[in-house]
């Protein structure tokens, strides 16, 4: 797990990849700190924070497009399937890998927290708990994406797979807030919606409940994901 | 040890290779040859455990494949057609890759990766990105790819395209050394190739297993073309005596006082020294005796001729 991790992480950074995806979270992180802090001297990181959720759904696409379709692009999936690794170390290293540049974007992004704390006051154990839960929303939505790619074979079809999937699961959740729809329906997607799950997070409130509701959505995606690939490896035809 | 048993393998509805069955014993050097689409590639593939076969079995060192994948996949060593790369790592970085993805121990790694690098040549571009090598450059990282591990199984897949001639010839040296203590499988184009290196070759057509033939280097000769001075029924009879003699056929227009025929041998056998002693004795001069190789070439175009496709 740990090869597959490095090499990964290296990829990122030779290619584009990684370096679009760091630029693109700090420019619209940038314009919204802008927006919300900067403008209207606010020290409140709330409506900061809901805003960046929404952006995983655009950019973890980028993130995970390459992790197993430029597999089937440069040929060395048939060194992952020859070689004696188990299909789970694979998928851990790639999903590692692709939360660690998440990581890196999310530490420096709390640049705006600082700048805050610097001219301002700072909440921090608030701030520091929506930072908690918007990690944990980045990290679903990455093993979300890495399930649903996990056996394409085009880099563009992954990216806009990830992408369509993560509209879906944000139109459920805005769909599962309106009055019109109905509490059988609107209930349980609710409670496996990936935002509504921020929400205490976002009003300061370190929820162990949601924490583990997304340690163990990551979980079953990732378990799926093997699945997949262990399926598609299979087939017999 | 590599044993396939009744392999198969459909893509859709389409039988890329159909029930072929072989056996490549420790430390042999078996070549699999066959057209572009013959099904060698895929063969080889469910060999290394990249592909499950639709049908039968694969044992590698007696081990069955499918049922210890893990096991087995340790064993074999697999360059495939494409060489599996990432350009974006220097040869160094991706060796130390494909060890850890093996399973070599860091303790070992270092040493393992130099070794291989001295095998395949290629420590003048182990701080290179693999981006920028030649192709033939690239094919021996693959190789170094296939050897990392020390398996004592090595699946090559056209391991010499990209190669100029001398490579190629650096490439045939290597893998005779390495079958000291490998098993060697390997596909190839270049029918001289095969012929120089191999002990046994496959030929493959239309996915099926058409041809097992031993390439009997080692062993010398066992046909030989003889022109003897004097009448065949004079010369006949008692050359067809020889112990070591399987068969004589007469061939050519016979010019008078002069016998032009085959001579088909027993393997490892003193037909020379047993022909010497027979025609002296006999006082008929010998005019011409000329060991005839096997000729692959016609070999692999009656097999693939057979079953109804010719040579493109």
């Amino acid at each position: 797990m740990r090869a597959i991790y490095h090499k990964e992480i290296k990829s990122y950074f030779f290619t584009f990849t990684g370096w679009l995806f760091i630029t693109v979270y700090l420019a619209i992180a940038s314009l919204i700190f802008y927006l919300n802090n900067v403008v209207q001297r606010s020290g409140d990181f709330t409506a900061f924070l809901s805003m960046m959720g929404y952006v995983w759904m655009l950019l973890t696409p980028v993130l995970v497009m390459r992790l197993f379709a430029g597999e089937h692009r440069q040929h060395t999936e048939v060194l992952l399937r020859s070689a004696p690794l188990p299909v789970t170390a694979i998928v851990a290293g790639k999903y590692l890998a692709a939360v660690s540049v998440l990581l890196i974007a999310v530490f420096l992004s709390f640049v705006y927290p600082l700048l805050v704390a610097a001219y301002g006051r700072l909440y921090l154990p608030e701030v520091l708990t929506g930072y908690i839960g918007f990690f944990l929303q980045g990290c679903a939505f990455i093993a979300l994406d890495v399930m649903v790619t996990s056996n394409l074979k085009s880099q563009v079809a992954a990216a806009a797979l990830a992408f369509g999937v993560n509209l879906i699961v944000w139109l459920a959740s805005l769909l599962s807030g309106s009055a019109n729809v109905p509490a059988l329906l609107s209930r349980p997607v609710a409670f496996f919606s990936l935002y509504d799950r921020f929400v205490p997070f976002l009003n300061a409130q370190f929820s162990p409940a949601n924490a583990l509701y997304y340690l163990l959505f990551v979980f079953s995606m990732l378990t799926l994901a093997t699945f997949i690939i262990t399926t598609a490896r299979n087939r017999r035809t | 040890m590599i044993v396939a048993e009744n392999i198969t393998r459909l893509y859709g509805r389409f039988e890329a290779v159909s029930d072929v069955s072989f056996t490549a014993a420790a430390g042999e050097i078996v070549g699999l040859l066959g057209q572009n689409g013959a099904g060698k590639s895929t063969i080889m593939n469910m060999l290394a455990g990249s592909l499950t076969p639709t049908s039968g079995r694969v044992y590698i060192n007696r081990k069955d494949a499918a049922r210890h994948p893990l096991s087995v996949k340790h064993e074999v060593g697999f360059l495939p057609e494409v060489p599996p790369l990432y350009p974006e790592l220097t040869v160094r970085e991706y060796l130390r890759f494909c060890c850890r993805i093996k399973a070599v121990h860091p303790r070992d790694e270092q040493r393992h990766i130099d070794e291989i690098m001295e095998l395949t040549g290629i420590q003048e571009v182990s701080r290179q990105v693999i981006a920028s090598l030649s192709k033939g450059y690239r094919q021996r990282v693959g190789l170094a790819q296939a050897l990392c591990g020390n398996p004592e199984i090595l699946l090559l897949d056209e391991p010499t395209a990209g190669f100029d001639p001398k490579q190629a010839v650096d490439f045939r040296k290597l893998i005779r050394k390495l079958a000291r203590n490998k098993t060697i499988l390997f596909s190839s184009h270049l029918l001289s190739e095969v012929q120089e290196i191999c002990d046994r070759v496959l030929i493959v057509h239309h996915g099926k297993l058409m041809l097992d033939h031993p390439m009997k280097q080692d062993s010398g000769c066992t046909s030989y073309r003889l022109a003897v001075a004097g009448a065949p029924g004079r010369v006949l009879p008692p050359l067809r005596q020889l112990a070591s003699v399987q068969r004589v056929k007469q061939v050519g227009e016979s010019s008078p006082g002069i016998t032009r025929v085959t001579v088909q041998t027993v393997q490892d056998s003193a037909f020379t020294s047993q022909l010497f002693t027979l025609l002296s004795g006999l006082n008929t001069p010998i005019l011409e005796l000329t060991p005839m190789q096997d000729n692959l070439e016609a070999l692999f175009l009656k097999v693939t001729a057979q079953s109804g496709a010719g040579i493109p």
